[in-house]
């Protein structure tokens, strides 16, 4: 009996003086890639070599996307615009290419990928940050045209028509970085995983303990808050704001999301718009999209499809979810003022 | 004075029970005291009640390392991006510097001779496991 | 030897013992093994056991408070005094209660004692500092005392039984 009772104590006493189980600890690297931070957590699975597969796809298109590497391919086709010569790409620069170019076409005036031209001026891809003269930037919104860049996808080429036409596809890369890096950690074998590439989060599969991923959404006021907290599973939520890059000059803030319309910095009434889709690369370049086209068309966009579903932030401090997010919101920015609206179809 | 305790050589049933009651009693004070584990841990240094410093650890990335020269026992803290240490003290009982690294939202490393406390908690509003923006 | 002479020296004896064996215990601390602030084996309790059974709970009472009065004073300690005053004080009331209650042995007892001792200390952690902080180590405390309390009780029982009964060898 005293045998017995001294081995069940001694359970109790390793079992219950040992450190207290710790949650398993997620495989993960943060690293600088596309201008910005990025964290990779892998919950499941070959967790480390998720993780670097996942990095690894990330910084391959870094290396093809770059503006500033002169021996990018994006350099290379900016380089021949206007020369007639259909510049040679890697597959993946043309399908990003194709589908940035798509987007400026369903969305015309609100985003266009050969912006780049009207943001050098603007000084948003240097550090001289600058209010341009009229001319320079009516000269460089003339430049401003997603119709004169021609992409073949069978061939894997494009060519830009006319000289001084650049393409930045900074409003699209980091969501295309999301799909190819989701696929890499898939193919590594891992399901649960959750990326930060820059304040663009993709959630991978669920938890590991089943439930859905909880995503906070920056309260563009105050960016140490949230406006809510969204549920999400095999999305990615991407979020375009004033907030995020900006300059003064004479009093007056210039934020870089800027309107193709205008050349100007858009002035829609929006804060900031929040993407959420299962589409990576259509949450990003949505997100600006809708922060150029405002409140109403934004939400008359969303009413004509069914991939994708928002969160709109306006300047008198409404936040408004679209339907689909309705499920698992959790609103958490009403001391602060906000109120809170579902849109419905 | 006789006890019927003294005079028994075997552990009875009775006994059992007693120790079952104590575990019982501790294990329900640790699911009380059981915190909501956390992505984002905040370490706070209190010295008699009053809190000396923070540290947010996820913003932590080289490990920062804090003297305390004042205190009646000088020591040294470690703050890491996962965890909390007492790297050096001069109290008697080194039960501070035994404990080792914290790195559980709810853990303390408690400095009795130098009144200080070292604890970590789990940052309520940030429930999430992410940010957009 | 008058009565009164005879209780004293006993008395004295055992608080020279008592202090010994908590001296002896700090020089191999458990804590080496397990980092937990506090576990001790809890030697010293042994005389209290022992004086529980075989003297009075009074005797008890008196060699306790002294062994944690000059305990302090060598170590030179005044915290420490709160802690094992407390701690030992409540252990001691907890067991003399137990200890004439008809089902339990010294294991239980001795189980018990622990965890009051450890409970006091806390407790007393928790006034000193004036933070609830020192509670979390309180669930481990009370699961180690499990394994010293039954250790400590299996030698006072050793004790108890073998050791004469005072007075009448």
């Amino acid at each position: 009996m005293k045998r017995i009772l001294s081995v069940f104590l001694f359970f109790i006493l390793l079992t219950g003086c040992a450190a207290p189980a710790a949650q398993t600890e997620p495989s993960q690297a943060q690293f600088f890639s596309m201008d910005t931070v990025m964290t990779v957590r892998v919950y499941d699975g070959p967790g480390e070599e998720a993780v670097q597969a996942a990095r690894q796809a990330v910084e391959e298109l870094d290396g093809l996307l770059s503006r500033t590497d002169a021996d990018s391919q994006l350099s290379a086709l900016n380089a021949h615009a206007g020369d007639g010569i259909s510049v040679p790409l890697d597959s993946r620069v043309t399908e990003l290419l194709a589908f940035a170019k798509s987007v400026s076409q369903l969305l015309p005036g609100d985003f266009d990928v050969t912006i780049a031209p009207v943001m050098d001026a603007w000084g948003f891809t240097t550090d001289q940050r600058q209010v341009p003269d009229p001319q320079t930037l009516a000269g460089a919104l003339s430049l401003v045209d997603s119709g004169k860049l021609e992409v073949d996808k069978e061939a894997s080429t494009a060519r830009l028509e006319a000289a001084g036409m650049e393409v930045d596809l900074g409003a699209v890369a980091k969501g295309y970085a999301a799909g190819q890096a989701a696929a890499a950690i898939r193919d590594a074998g891992s399901s649960s995983a959750l990326l930060d590439l820059g304040g663009n989060v993709t959630a991978l599969g669920r938890k590991e303990d089943g439930s859905a991923w909880q995503v906070g959404v920056k309260d563009p006021q105050d960016t140490a808050q949230t406006l809510c907290v969204l549920s999400m599973e095999d999305q990615t939520a991407s979020t375009s704001g004033g907030y995020e890059r900006y300059f003064e000059e004479n009093g007056i803030q210039y934020h870089h999301i800027i309107d193709p319309k205008t050349g100007y910095p858009a002035d829609s009434g929006l804060l900031s718009v929040t993407v959420v889709s299962e589409n990576h690369m259509l949450a990003d370049a949505l997100s600006t999209a809708l922060f150029v086209a405002g409140e109403d068309a934004a939400l008359e966009f969303w009413r004509s499809r069914t991939n994708f579903e928002l969160v709109l932030c306006t300047a008198d401090s409404r936040v408004v979810v679209t339907q689909g997010l309705e499920e698992g919101l959790r609103p958490t920015g009403e001391e602060r003022g906000y109120t809170y609206e579902i849109a419905r179809r | 004075m006789r006890s019927p305790a003294a005079d028994r050589r075997r552990p009875t049933l009775w006994d059992g029970l007693t120790a079952l009651l104590v575990a019982t009693a501790a294990f329900l004070l640790l699911a009380a005291l059981q915190s909501e584990p956390g992505e984002s841990l905040t370490a706070a240094v209190t010295l008699d009640g009053e809190i000396l410093a923070e540290y947010r650890l996820e913003e932590i990335t080289q490990p920062v390392t804090l003297t305390l020269d004042e205190l009646s026992y000088p020591l040294t803290l470690l703050v890491e991006g996962d965890g909390v240490s007492i790297l050096h003290s001069d109290c008697p009982s080194q039960d501070c510097v035994h404990t080792g690294k914290i790195t559980q939202a709810g853990q303390q490393i408690i400095c009795l001779p130098n009144r200080l406390i070292v604890s970590l908690t789990g940052t309520h509003d940030l429930d999430f496991d992410a940010v957009t923006g | 030897m008058t009565h009164g002479l005879q209780r004293l020296t006993r008395s004295a004896v055992l608080t020279a013992l008592a202090l010994a064996l908590s001296v002896a215990e700090g020089l191999v601390p458990l804590t080496i093994l397990f980092p937990l602030p506090g576990l001790r084996l809890g030697l010293a309790n042994l005389v209290t056991v022992y004086a529980l059974c075989r003297l009075s709970g009074r005797e008890a009472l008196l060699i306790l408070t002294a062994r944690c009065l000059l305990g302090s004073l060598l170590g030179g300690n005044l915290m420490a005094l709160a802690f094992s005053l407390t701690g030992g004080l409540l252990a001691l009331a907890v067991m003399a209660l137990l200890v004439h209650l008809p089902g339990l042995s010294l294991f239980g007892v001795s189980i018990a004692g622990a965890a009051a001792h450890n409970t006091g200390q806390i407790l007393a952690a928790i006034v000193v500092l004036g933070s609830r902080a020192p509670l979390v180590y309180l669930p481990p405390l009370l699961l180690c005392s499990l394994v010293t309390g039954a250790v400590t009780g299996g030698v006072s029982m050793l004790l108890v039984q073998r050791l004469p009964a005072p007075g009448r060898a």
